[in-house]
């Protein structure tokens, strides 16, 4: 068993002639949580689907757990856990009976686990799927990935649809499972989540693969917007050449700027001034895509 | 209960039709019922024979022997075997056959079905066999009720008979079915294998029916599942095995297609 869970060889999808991904190499560790980060439409549920054998590569491979993913396909799905990106259920059971059901395809489960899952993300199990809202389909999308105790998860956009809350349930959960040696693969369209759950984070962005990196220095050269509020007047030049600062703008009380990485020096340069509020808008993923894609994606 | 009928995707499919096919029984079986008590005044009155007498040839060409239309076997022919009973077969199997994979992959729940560890073939072949059990559950429903019918009015018609002609719709059906599971299988889109299969049976059905008339279509009639469903006559003389291995054999073929096609395509998100 080497310690590679997630293999992609040059992997790429066309539909058509519209691109899903091109030439996708990619590797994910074994216990690690693997962050696949990227905007809507970049390629995320193409790989993940690639992987999962729903969908045929137009050329290159993936191996996933070792095994080929078009010729084992069979021996990879009983060894992994996935929740669908457009997650669809069956309307007319109820949450209990479609997972009993997806378990019994699984040859059996333990129900205690089942149930004690749904406890913790309050979930109930016994109302018709057709009557639950989008988070608690969503609950049940990740306990039935849950239940066989997979080696491997594969999350498509896990938290989309829970409140807050759950998020952080679920967060738990995640680190709880890799405690004892489960591998995570998922993918987020949202940074901050990205940066809280995942070890290593992969960037994707039109259909490639622009970076792979730790989340901590993915969190050094991750742009953050600023906006500081101070008490009076301040002068554009105690700001000017602080590292990282971009884009400054002061404009009598308010200062804007984009910083790539440490805010530290910013801060201190701050500290100086009276300051009323600091403010920090989310910075779109497009914005940090633009800057891998400039800094370290391709050569120029 | 609920566990064991959850156990694979052959049960669990033909849980999901129970509601259905409860209906589609009581609706044919009513219809057996109304149908077969209309037999007595039919065969008393001599006026129905004589009627027919004076039919055009082709009518009786199409329709069969008029002299027969007062026999039990005659009269169940034009009144259900003839159109109605393969209407109700095809409606049924071709709402089931597009629904099983085209259906499902429309709904968007064919991804989160074959993330399991069950290859497409199994899947396929799974939700094959639970047609194929509906279809005979509606085969048993329109012989129960001819045979209540036919206990009722004392109507002279053996109940093997009644079997054997109840079986052949059974197996048209499983003809359109399975070619409605191909085409499902092919294109992912529900609408799409309704119509197209449907045609294809209002279209067989007139090939078969018209192919006696003009003689250059002779031949060609028997390209119609139609023909081996009913041209050997089984409510008459039983099934005829060649005919019945026909159509077996082309709801195989095409059930081995649908595997071969789904085992080739992207499933749709
Ligand atoms: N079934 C499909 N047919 C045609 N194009 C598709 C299909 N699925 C995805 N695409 C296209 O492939 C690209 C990648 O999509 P996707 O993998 O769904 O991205 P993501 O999950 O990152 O939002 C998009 O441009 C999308 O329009
Ligand atoms: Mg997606």
């Amino acid at each position: 068993m080497d310690g590679v869970a997630v293999k992609a060889e040059k992997l790429t999808k066309f539909y058509g002639r519209t691109r899903g991904v091109v030439d996708l190499d990619l590797e994910v560790r074994r216990g690690e949580v693997f962050g696949y980060l990227g905007p809507n439409g970049a390629g995320k549920t193409t790989t993940i689907r690639l992987l999962l054998d729903l969908i045929r590569p137009t050329r290159g491979r993936a191996e996933v757990l070792g095994l080929d993913s078009r010729r084992d396909g069979v021996a990879i799905r009983g060894r992994i856990g996935y929740l669908p990106g457009e997650l669809a259920l069956y309307d007319r059971m109820t949450g209990g009976e479609l997972l009993r059901y997806l378990a019994n395809l699984r040859g059996g489960a333990d129900w205690g686990y089942v149930e004690s899952l749904a406890e913790r993300l309050q979930c109930d199990l016994s109302a018709r799927i057709k009557s639950l809202s989008k988070g608690n389909k969503q609950k049940i999308g990740l306990i039935q990935a849950f239940i066989h105790h997979p080696e491997l998860l594969v999350l498509d956009e896990p938290t989309s649809g829970l409140d807050p809350l759950m998020q952080h349930e679920f967060h738990r959960l995640v680190r709880e499972m890799t405690e004892e040696g489960t591998t995570f693969f998922i993918s987020s369209h949202n940074l901050p989540e990205v940066e809280r759950i995942s070890d290593r984070v992969g960037i994707v962005r039109e259909g490639t693969l622009v970076a792979v990196d730790d989340v901590d220095s993915l969190k050094r050269k991750a742009l953050r917007r600023l906006e500081i509020h101070f008490a009076s007047p301040v002068p554009r030049e105690a700001f000017a050449g602080i590292a990282g600062v971009r884009d400054l703008a002061v404009d009598g009380v308010t200062l804007r700027c984009t910083v790539a990485g440490s805010v530290d020096a910013l801060i201190k340069a701050a500290a100086r001034f009276e300051v009323l509020n600091v403010v920090s808008p989310e910075v779109s993923l497009e914005e940090i895509f633009i800057d891998y894609y400039h800094g370290e994606g391709r050569a120029p | 209960m609920v566990r064991a009928v959850l156990r694979n995707v052959f049960l669990k499919s033909l849980r999901e039709q129970r509601a259905a096919l409860a209906w589609w029984a009581v609706g044919v079986i009513a219809l057996c019922l109304m149908t077969v008590a209309f037999y007595p005044s039919m065969r008393d009155s001599r006026g129905m024979a004589e009627y027919f007498e004076e039919a055009p040839e082709w009518i009786k060409t199409v329709m069969g022997d008029p002299s027969e239309f007062t026999t039990p076997t005659g009269y169940l022919n034009g009144e259900l075997f003839f159109m109605m009973v393969p209407i109700l077969f095809l409606i049924f199997a071709i709402s089931r056959g597009s629904g099983a994979i085209a259906g499902e992959e429309q709904a968007g729940t064919l991804d989160l079905l074959l993330s399991n560890p069950l290859s497409r073939r199994r899947v396929l072949l799974e939700k094959a066999a639970s047609m194929l059990a509906a279809l005979l559950g509606l085969g048993l429903a329109l012989w129960v009720g001819l045979a209540l019918g036919a206990a009722a009015v004392g109507m002279d018609i053996s109940l093997l008979r009644l079997a054997d002609a109840c079986f052949s719709g059974v197996l048209l059906g499983a003809v359109f079915g399975s070619l409605a599971l191909a085409l499902g299988c092919a294109s992912g889109r529900r609408g799409l294998t309704i119509g197209v299969t449907a045609a294809l049976g209002v279209g067989t059905f007139f090939l078969k029916s018209l192919a006696p008339l003009i003689e250059s279509l002779e031949v060609w009639g028997k390209l119609s599942p139609f023909y081996y469903y009913d041209a050997a006559q089984p409510l008459k003389n039983g099934l005829s095995w060649a005919h019945a291995a026909v159509l077996a054999g082309a709801a195989a073929f095409f059930v081995a297609l649908s595997v071969f096609l789904f085992d080739r395509r992207d499933i749709a998100v």
